[in-house]
């Protein structure tokens, strides 16, 4: 706390609690990029900040407890049941699990705001099909979707990759097709096709800009939500196969070993609630800066 | 109540129920011969010709889907392969224990949920606010089985008061119930908090002040109930996600429900309880919509009201 602000006889009455939380959300924004930066840093350069390879194995050295508990110095957060290096996995994990966020992220958003477009511009049954397709969607719990795919076809990371892109897509349909729909009531988008000019063309160039915002607020909220499909999925041991490293896999393997080694899965779950946790309030933050009717109502 | 709205939740809903056969239609044939999938690879060759031949797999497509949904609405979902029984038999017997599991979560989201969102609207910008707010994006953001875990940890592991796994007792019941329940609760508060604040800015509540009403039968008549419609959507749209939690909740806490034997199932590739437990959960989220709904029509007449005018124009 500075002293700057003791001439401010409204503000110091207020008490401590409350102006740690009047200061709270630029500090918690902050500390939020803060962490999402670490994460992309570790995904980005895994092979150079990770001590160890992810699959490296010392078997003298297994089960060690994390280097500030006791255990050997040179394994800062301890070793797995096969002397791999806990530290090296969870950054590895990282990068497969951002990867797989990332490009199921870009597939969502793809597929969903160009259904909604389409839905949009050509209305009638169209619409009514990928409304209704977005319904059932909506209707179903995607993990049990996913399972059940996953069942059918065997496991293999590009399926993985596709169904998770999948999750998530009718959120982005919705919006767009809400917001192509009251841009074509608006001026500027009917006299671009009153020049005639084709309309892929004006959805392209005028009115998918026009989007971006509240589609990134979308994927803001959205992501978090990508990270714990997949993590579900690893932790089942359903998502990424083994040799591969997920977060939500390393948590998996770590849970058989909570009696004896809990360092195993523990820094991988709390590296998946970070993430989400700083996800989730920047996306909260951004939403209130594109959209200050919405400010205070959480909802 | 309004027969019409009534049928128009029906039809919706059953043509999702018919979507969802249809999706796992396709995928049993896209993903090779069902002959093979859904008998174990030790079936007599008699046996899997006796499958073809009552499932019509040399018939066309169209006739072959008449065929399964004509199964699947007589309650055949083919046998599992593990133990030779009907897959709805070895489903039906995990759903007890789920549901003993679903609604003691559901009971503690709303237990935990609506009492606190309300507390935050009332006492808005006030600790009781910023500490319910606070809870909620933790609550939102910690993945459900890590949760379970870190519970495992403390109370199993370390204080050694609650068994980690299994069933049988309430203490079996608590860690799993809690941790399914907290993070929907806090989803529950959240819009049960933005949904009071709502409706405590409307001007029918200045005129109750006006008219000189007690505060607590402001609140408990007026408020509310008219906040109470965004809460019944978002509890029913958490129950979709208290199921898909269980999933993975059930696993964590070995606890022997539809989630794991779904698990369990999907890791055997025993596909007839796959497609069974999948739409079992089909219908029951249906059902759960539709319940929905039909409370609407209940708790706000003017939602009926409008549906009826919609229906007539």
């Amino acid at each position: 706390m500075t002293t700057t602000d003791l001439s401010s006889a409204p503000l110091r009455r207020r008490g401590w609690l409350t102006r740690i939380w009047k200061s709270r959300p630029p500090l918690v924004i902050g500390l939020s990029l803060f962490w999402l930066a670490v994460v992309v840093l570790m995904a980005l350069f895994a092979e150079f900040l990770a001590p160890y390879g992810y699959a490296e194995q010392s078997l003298l050295k297994r089960l060690q407890p994390p280097g500030f508990l006791g255990g050997l110095p040179e394994y800062l957060l301890g070793t797995d049941n096969l002397g791999r290096d806990v530290l090296s996995r969870v950054i590895y994990a990282m990068r497969t699990s951002i990867l797989i966020a990332l490009m199921g992220t870009v597939i969502g958003a793809s597929v969903g705001t160009v259904l909604g477009i389409v839905a949009a511009h050509f209305r009638g049954w169209v619409d009514d099909v990928i409304m209704m397709l977005v319904d059932f969607q909506a209707a179903i719990p995607f993990l049990i979707v996913a399972l059940a795919v996953l069942a059918f076809f065997g496991n293999n990371f590009v399926l993985l990759v596709v169904l998770i892109g999948l999750f998530g897509w009718d959120g982005y349909a919705r919006i767009a097709r809400g917001l192509v729909l009251s841009t074509n009531g608006q001026g500027y988008a009917f006299a671009i096709r009153t020049l005639g000019v084709h309309p892929a063309k004006v959805y392209i160039r005028h009115v998918l800009p026009n989007m971006m915002g509240v589609i990134m607020v979308q994927i803001t909220l959205n992501f978090p939500e990508i990270i714990l499909l997949e993590t579900s999925l690893s932790f089942l041991g359903l998502g990424v196969q083994p040799p591969g490293t997920s977060l939500g896999l390393l948590l998996g393997e770590g849970r058989n070993y909570l009696a004896t080694a809990w360092w195993i899965g523990i820094p991988a779950g709390v590296v998946i609630f970070l993430t989400t946790l700083a996800i989730s309030l920047l996306g909260d933050w951004l939403r209130d800066m594109l959209d200050p009717n919405l400010k205070g109502k959480d909802a | 109540m309004n027969p019409q709205f009534v049928i128009t939740k029906l039809v919706r809903g059953t043509l999702t129920l018919l979507l969802t056969v249809t999706f796992v239609f396709i995928v049993l044939r896209a993903s090779g011969d069902p002959a093979q999938i859904m008998l174990s690879d030790e079936a007599s060759p008699a046996a899997v010709a006796a499958f073809r031949e009552r499932w019509g797999l040399d018939r066309s497509y169209i006739e072959q889907y008449l065929a399964y949904l004509t199964a699947i609405i007589q309650g055949d979902f083919g046998t599992s392969f593990r133990d030779g029984r009907p897959a709805l038999e070895v489903v039906m017997e995990r759903v007890p224990v789920t549901l003993l599991l679903g609604f003691t979560a559901l009971l503690i989201t709303l237990a935990l949920g609506i009492p606190s969102g309300i507390m935050a609207a009332l006492f808005r910008g006030r600790w009781v606010d910023h500490a319910t707010m606070s809870f909620t994006i933790l609550g939102h953001s910690i993945p459900n089985f890590f949760l379970g875990i870190i519970l495992i940890l403390v109370f199993s592991m370390t204080l050694r008061w609650l068994p980690s796994s299994g069933t049988g007792s309430i203490w079996h019941l608590l860690m799993p119930a809690v941790t399914l329940g907290t993070a929907a609760a806090a989803t529950v508060a959240r819009f049960t908090r933005s949904s009071v604040l709502d409706v405590l800015h409307q001007p029918f509540m200045r005129t109750a002040k006006a008219k000189g009403i007690p505060y607590d039968r402001r609140i408990l008549r007026h408020a509310l109930p008219n906040a109470a419609i965004p809460v019944v959507t978002v509890v029913g749209m958490r129950i979709g996600g208290l199921i898909g939690g269980a999933v993975t909740i059930e696993t964590v806490f070995a606890w022997p429900g539809v989630g794991m034997l779904l698990v369990n199932s999907v890791n055997q590739r025993d596909l007839a309880v796959v497609q069974a437990v999948v739409l079992l959960i089909a219908l029951t989220m249906v059902l759960v919509n539709l319940i929905v709904d039909l409370t609407y029509g209940w708790l706000d007449p003017r939602i009926e009201l409008h549906n009826r005018r919609a229906a007539k124009t």
